[in-house]
């Protein structure tokens, strides 16, 4: 199926030094995504859970490795050191890449709803990488297998919450689905306040500081070098202060 | 009294909990948060530490924070402006980043455990630093020197401290070296530039040090000179630390150097390139250590004294504490077990009891084992879950099996009693193999580890055979007991601890006595009984990427994912059985459970 923004991931995956550094990324993502997994396992209490969990941490592990060295592979053909094109990050998240998962927060039942849904997506994402890596048969194969799994993985973590949740499972799909949005949200929104924050404060900056930065240089080279010595004071000094 | 050390917002946050002068719990929040250099504000640790003296907050005389965040935010701040118009980037951030949370520390503790704002305290940074390392080592009076990154303006202290049994105890800072000149940030910035993570990758430095020279410490004198009154001076020209949150050298530094190592390029010691890095790691570890010895020897000719204790970041550098015991003087070197920030926490709570309020000195026991206990019937239930079969066994019996299994070549994971504050691993939350062979150390890092190949393991001993393998100066036994030092593996013994040898013929080694850890002490000797040596490979029990385990089920888990034989908690062991392996080739093999 063709995806209405395959153009841009054509985009995206077109330079081999981009295709890199996400192979790199998504390598750290899948790996981060395993010890999320192995925590998973960690706090279940169903045993079975406990060993899908575990196989599931491996396979991400496995995919890390595979995205690693493909990466690799592909910045040892570059020339080095040359400044990279750029970042594409957010227009081609890995698996769980836009998620922040709580595991110790989450019962069985809702991990296994949020997982189905991230390995859905991050399925769906991959098969549209393949779709445009038509030049890059390596990078194709490795999307390829991980697609494999994650097949697996959207069909194991369905089955046990069928199990795990017989009568509520689509109650605790929809509220991973709009847990999704509102994390997405917020990301948005936070990245939204960092910016409109940094233009504030770089504002600020420039308009207020200056005397205040002509007064620490000027008492900066006031400062001897080397050793300098502790206030008496200080030693044993009331511990109520914060400053 | 009660009173509760708080350390966190940088890194390795934790709490420690001080009864009546004496620790009686100490977590890093990592550990039970599972993320590993875990730096958030460290209410899971807090939890664990009252719930396991049976306090609620309401209890505690006192909450300590291991720095004066205020203070810091100074730094931050005048920072910024020093670097006008350079600065704007890392103003934007320090003020967000700052005011945020980490500014208000005294709201969010009260906030979080509902104790009155007068019963919050903060210590400077460097004190915190200075009574972990003081206050928990056996010695009266002593030399003290703190050494990191950067607390609040402190880089680096010098001071003494004094205890009388049963009386007052006095501790005095006496000079600083103060931000930007710093070693801690010094070797950090070579960390990045070597393409490793600060506060993390500062191991793998020291380690890839050893396969270089120090060909280019000329020009690591460069951009770290002496002053005059024997202290130091970063040239700041070559760091961007100061200015920019982006990184921390800057082009000139480049232009010194050379290119610096991308974090995903592998180093392959056999090309030219990989040899310059060695080189380059080899450089700033040989100023350093050079830096340190003058220092401490000029220290040890002010003070007189003949024990040194040793607190910061900068303390973990095992081949720089080892230079220092050898020449600066003194003759004893004490480092604790948690040297870092984590272990402010415990000094933090120290300094209250002893300082502010004036308790009477106590002896502190000797032991770094102050987190959670593992449960005993854990491993046995998660085994008979997966139908794997556990044996229970008595105490000298599993000593005897795990003896036949380390001689076999089998990898034993091996936890017990409580876990181990600070970032080694001294023998109940460890890997454990027999040390003889290459071979060893090769799957270790290829099958379990998940490592740079440069990286060295550490080598454990009973203390009275220790100098029977180790070249162990007057107070080397000392010095490595919480694994601080790197010291040379005897000659004629480097061919059959070779998976504990470094390529310079060292090793870091722990010395055990019989009294810290009786069960690992006759573990060894055990080994010593089959093999002729009692020495085992000691690594932290943990994967790539993730703390050391706490819990048995963490263990597990660990043990389920690579290539160890045996889990060892507690009195149960169980063996890696080949079809309940769950293995990265058999993805699919939980579908015919679905099935």
């Amino acid at each position: 199926m063709q995806s209405p923004l395959s153009s841009v991931h054509r985009w995206v995956w077109r330079d081999a030094r981009r295709r890199a550094n996400n192979l790199l990324r998504f390598a750290e993502v899948e790996a981060d995504g395993g010890r999320d997994l192995v925590r998973a396992a960690e706090q279940t209490k169903d045993p079975l859970l406990r060993r899908l969990f575990l196989v599931h941490a491996l396979d991400e592990q496995r995919h890390a490795g595979l995205f690693r060295q493909r990466g690799l592979a592909l910045l040892s053909g570059l020339p080095r050191g040359s400044d990279g094109p750029a970042n594409t990050d957010w227009l081609a998240p890995g698996e769980r890449g836009l998620d922040d998962l709580r595991v110790e927060q989450e019962a069985d039942g809702a991990l296994l709803a949020f997982l189905h849904l991230s390995e859905k997506a991050a399925a769906r994402d991959f098969t549209h990488y393949i779709a445009v890596l038509d030049g890059d048969p390596p990078t194709r194969e490795v999307f390829e297998k991980v697609c494999h799994d994650e097949a697996f993985h959207m069909n194991y973590t369905h089955a046990q919450l069928l199990r795990v949740a017989p009568k509520d499972h689509g109650r605790l799909l929809w509220m991973a689905r709009l847990r999704r949005l509102w994390s997405l949200y917020l990301r948005f929104a936070g990245a939204l306040a960092s910016v409109i924050g940094t233009v504030v404060l770089t504002l600020q900056y420039f308009v207020l500081l200056p005397p205040f930065a002509l007064m620490a240089r000027r008492a900066q080279r006031r400062e001897p070098e080397g050793w300098s010595p502790i206030a008496a004071e200080r030693n044993g000094a009331a511990l109520k202060r914060q400053y | 009294m009660k009173i509760l050390g708080v350390s966190a917002h940088y890194h390795d946050a934790a709490a420690a909990l001080v009864v009546d002068g004496l620790p009686v719990g100490a977590v890093q929040q990592e550990r039970l948060s599972r993320r590993k250099n875990d730096a958030a504000f460290p209410l899971e640790a807090i939890e664990w530490c009252l719930d396991s003296a049976g306090l609620e907050p309401e209890d505690l005389d006192a909450v300590v924070f291991y720095e004066r965040p205020m203070l810091k935010f100074d730094r931050i701040l005048v920072s910024a402006l020093r670097a006008f118009p350079h600065g704007r980037g890392a103003f934007a951030h320090a003020m967000k980043n700052s005011l945020g949370e980490k500014a208000w520390v005294r709201g969010l503790i009260t906030a979080q455990l509902g104790v009155g704002r007068d019963k919050v305290l903060f210590t400077e940074h460097h004190q915190s630093h200075a009574a972990a390392a003081f206050l928990t080592a056996p010695t009266r009076h002593a030399a003290i020197m703190t050494t990191d990154g950067v607390g609040e303006w402190a880089t680096l202290t010098v001071g003494r401290g004094q205890r009388t049994p049963g009386g007052p105890t006095s501790l005095v800072l006496d000079r600083e070296v103060r931000f930007p000149h710093s070693l801690g940030m010094l070797y950090s910035t070579f960390t990045a530039y070597l393409g490793f993570a600060v506060n993390e990758g500062e191991y793998k430095v020291m380690g890839l040090a050893a396969y270089g020279r120090p060909t280019m410490a000329d020009q690591v004198r460069k951009v770290i000179r002496r002053t005059r009154d024997g202290a130091f001076a970063l040239d700041l020209d070559y760091f961007a630390f100061h200015t920019t949150v982006a990184r921390s050298y800057s082009k000139r530094f480049v232009d010194l150097f050379g290119p610096p190592r991308q974090a995903y390029e592998p180093i392959d010691l056999a090309t030219p390139e990989g040899r310059r890095f060695a080189d380059i790691a080899a450089s700033v570890q040989a100023v350093l250590e050079e830096i340190l010895v003058d220092m401490t020897r000029r220290l040890h000719a002010d003070t007189g004294l003949p024990d040194l204790c040793l607190g910061g970041g900068v303390a973990l550098n095992g081949v720089a504490n080892a230079r220092i015991l050898a020449e600066s003087g003194f003759e004893r070197l004490f480092v604790p077990p948690a040297p870092g920030d984590a272990g402010s926490a415990l000094g933090a709570a120290l300094y209250a009891d002893r300082i502010h309020f004036g308790n009477p000195d106590r002896d502190m026991p000797d032991h770094p084992f102050w987190g959670p206990a593992i449960d005993d019937g854990e491993l046995a239930r998660l085994a008979g879950e997966d139908g794997l079969p556990v044996a229970d066994l008595d105490e000298a019996a599993l000593i005897e099996q795990t003896a036949d299994d380390l001689f076999a070549g089998r990898v034993v994971g091996w936890m017990e009693g409580a876990l181990e504050f600070g970032p080694r691993a001294l023998g109940h939350r460890s890997i454990l193999t027999a040390p003889h062979d290459v071979a060893m150390r090769d799957r270790l890092n290829r099958d379990i580890k998940y490592r740079e190949e440069f990286r060295p393991f550490a080598p454990v001993v009973p203390i009275e055979a220790a100098d029977r393998y180790f070249e162990l100066p007057p107070g080397g036994a000392r010095l490595a007991r919480f694994m601080s030092g790197v010291f040379p593996v005897r000659p004629e013994w480097r061919e059959r601890l070779a998976a504990v040898t470094h390529v310079d013929g060292t090793a870091r080694v722990q010395t055990v006595e019989r009294d810290m850890a009786p069960r690992l002490h006759a573990l060894l000797e055990a080994y010593g009984r089959r093999s002729g040596m009692p020495v085992l490979l000691n690594t932290s029990f943990n994967l790539a990427g993730e703390p050391i385990v706490n819990r048995v089920v963490e263990g597990y888990s660990t043990f389920r994912r690579c290539g160890i034989d045996v889990l060892v908690a507690g009195r149960s062991r169980i063996v890696k059985r080949a079809l309940a392996q769950a293995s990265p080739q058999e993805p699919n093999e939980p579908q015919e459970e679905l099935a």
